[in-house]
């Protein structure tokens, strides 16, 4: 079964066919994702629900190249990801997307402005373009004077939402979504939401989100459920 | 914001033990050319060896003697300027058991024509021929014992018997650095009157100063031709070989010496790739959300190195800084004055902190290899799943 996003005649900024993923536990199969399809509109707003163990995250991680299936093609934003070398991948990743992790993932070393900076040590950018790009990024979620604290001087919800400002600070033409509103509380979770939608709607990014939360998925224009690794 | 600073970061996230490994790696470092330094001094004496000089000795070996009336053969040897006997005597000053010096029983008439880097008071060579209970001192033995013109000193030998009553009659000085400043040099005649008839008038070796350089070879030749055919047999050679051949007694010392210097880098490599490799499994969640953003394995892994060398420029650094004092001011100037006749210059060389300096940073990329090919190939899903 094809699951897709509104009927459109541009192409598809995400293109699963055919796509199964097996894991082993010894010798043991352990499928994951069993004949999947899926398109997705350039702009949308897709989440994905279900149980523990369904594959949804396994699926995030298809399409951003983290993983590769063990059957089918995956093409993202153009790229047939089948033939990419682990190097050449990481390019795409960093060249395409945006990550947003459940717990933040920032490094505690660094200060909010070079947590957001990291992405950008990727292109060749200087030193002072990349750091003017940071604190715009940290403009537009709402932390222009929480530049120079640490990620342990920061509360959850700010964190997350450095977190996100890493992720667009590049420009990517999707963001992936693994349980972004999942280790905040209900406040926090709903300014995470807002400024998803913001970046949805206003900076017309791709966003794909993996979610349990009922709230953030009704945010998203489109849900689909996944369960025993096949998209419903 | 740079990678470079993204691992300097990561290197001053734990500081003690950041700190403890580079004191490791400058301890190593300092051990390193503290050995290396004693492997280049020893060989200092063979370096600075007089170009016109020849030792002419036992073909067999030095610890065997010479009939004296040698001398005269070799001093009619055509290209020989002067020529001069000496003895080991192998002495103590028993007030001072533990101590090592260097003696010489020489024949005082010839002496200083062969050896004029020994700068003494013409009073004091007078001296030496005319009384043969006179001994002339290195400046850094008087100055480490107090010894003065005119004290009397009682020496023991284990290969003269018995105690020898000396004076002081002088303390010489070296011009030039490869002479031991820690030796006695007494007279011949004392010890060798002393002797029962079948022991005496024998001589321990014979240097002889050749008027061309270049011919020493050929004039050492001519020397031992002319004994060819006696029993006692001579070889004469450069004093440059004959040092060699002196320090060729203490070269499995050597060879012991050499491997533990290089077992210590070793050893500090180890300690680092530990450390470093206990860094990348703290931080391996982080490896991966990296690589998740884009950043490639190789890039992972030059930061893992570069943390590695880091620290080894680091350690290599201050281990340096603490050699050059410790070594060149401290334990080399002891060495120098009280073990002169092993060390006369005791100084790092360049050559040795090069190589300390390189290899602290080879080292480091080394130990750093295995962390940081693991952190470039980890499975990034598996290692995002991973809580620190």
């Amino acid at each position: 079964m094809v699951a897709q996003t509104e009927p459109t005649n541009v192409p598809p900024i995400v293109l699963l066919h055919g796509i199964s993923r097996t894991f082993y536990r010894g010798k043991e199969p352990v499928p994951v994702l069993e004949g999947l399809d899926l398109e997705v509109t350039p702009g949308s707003f897709l989440a994905f629900m279900g149980p523990s163990g369904s594959g949804k995250s396994t699926l995030l991680n298809l399409i951003a190249g983290l993983d590769r299936p063990t059957r089918g093609t995956v093409r993202v934003a153009g790229v047939d990801l089948a033939g990419l070398s682990d190097a050449a991948l990481a390019r795409f990743r960093a060249d395409k997307l945006g990550f947003i992790f459940q717990t933040y993932n920032l490094m505690p070393v660094l200060t909010a402005l070079e947590n957001v900076e990291l992405p950008l040590l990727l292109t060749p950018l200087s030193g002072g373009e990349r750091k003017k790009r940071a604190q715009t990024a940290l403009r537009v979620v709402g932390l222009e004077d929480r530049v120079d604290h640490y990620p342990r001087q920061l509360s959850g919800g700010q964190e997350q939402r450095v977190a996100i400002a890493r992720a667009f600070v590049n420009d990517p033409e999707i963001l992936l979504c693994d349980e972004p509103t999942g280790d905040l509380d209900r406040k926090s979770a709903d300014d995470i939401l807002v400024l998803l939608e913001k970046l949805h709607q206003e900076f017309k990014k791709t966003v794909l989100m993996v979610t349990h939360d009922p709230a953030a998925a009704e945010r998203a224009g489109t849900v689909r459920r996944i369960d025993k690794g096949k998209l419903l | 914001m740079s990678t470079l600073r993204l691992a300097a970061k990561n290197l001053l996230r734990n500081r003690f033990r950041t700190s403890l490994t580079v004191l490791g790696g400058a301890i190593a470092v300092l051990a390193f050319v503290l050995l290396r330094t004693i492997l280049s001094a020893w060989e200092v004496g063979v370096e600075y060896a007089a170009k016109d000089r020849i030792a002419t000795r036992h073909k067999v070996s030095f610890v065997l003697t010479l009939p004296r009336h040698y001398i005269d053969v070799i001093r009619q040897t055509p290209g020989v300027q002067a020529a001069a006997w000496s003895n080991w005597i192998g002495s103590k000053d028993p007030r001072y058991p533990d101590l090592f010096f260097a003696a010489f029983a020489v024949d005082p008439d010839s002496f200083f024509e062969v050896a004029p880097e020994l700068q003494v008071r013409a009073e004091a060579k007078r001296a030496l021929k005319e009384n043969r209970k006179a001994a002339i001192v290195g400046d850094a033995l008087a100055a480490r014992l107090n010894y003065k013109v005119g004290d009397r000193v009682t020496l023991v030998s284990s290969i003269y018997p018995g105690d020898w009553e000396h004076e002081i009659v002088g303390i010489y000085t070296v011009e030039r650095g490869a002479f031991d400043r820690s030796s006695f040099i007494l007279n011949w005649h004392y010890y060798n009157d002393a002797m029962p008839p079948e022991r005496r008038d024998e001589i321990g070796w014979v240097w002889s100063r050749v008027d061309d350089p270049s011919k020493g070879a050929a004039i050492g030749l001519a020397i031992d031709n002319a004994f060819e055919e006696k029993d006692v047999q001579t070889l004469t050679m450069s004093e440059r070989a004959m040092n060699m051949s002196f320090m060729g007694m203490f070269a499995a010392i050597f060879d012991a010496i050499n491997v533990v210097s290089i077992v210590i880098l070793g050893i500090m490599m180890l300690i680092l790739g530990n450390t470093i490799a206990m860094g990348v499994r703290e931080r391996t969640h982080e490896y991966a959300v990296l690589r998740a953003i884009g950043f490639s394995p190789r890039t992972i892994a030059w930061l893992i190195v570069a943390e590695a060398l880091a620290v080894g420029l680091a350690g290599g650094a201050l281990g340096l800084a603490v050699a050059y004092p410790f070594v060149n001011k401290g334990v080399g100037l002891w060495l120098e004055e009280n073990m002169g006749s092993y060390f006369p210059f005791f100084r790092i060389a360049g050559a040795t902190a090069l190589a300390a300096a390189l290899l602290s940073l080879g080292l480091a990329a080394a130990a750093s290899a295995i962390p940081a090919y693991r952190a470039s190939r980890l499975s990034v899903i598996d290692a995002l799943r991973r809580v620190e």
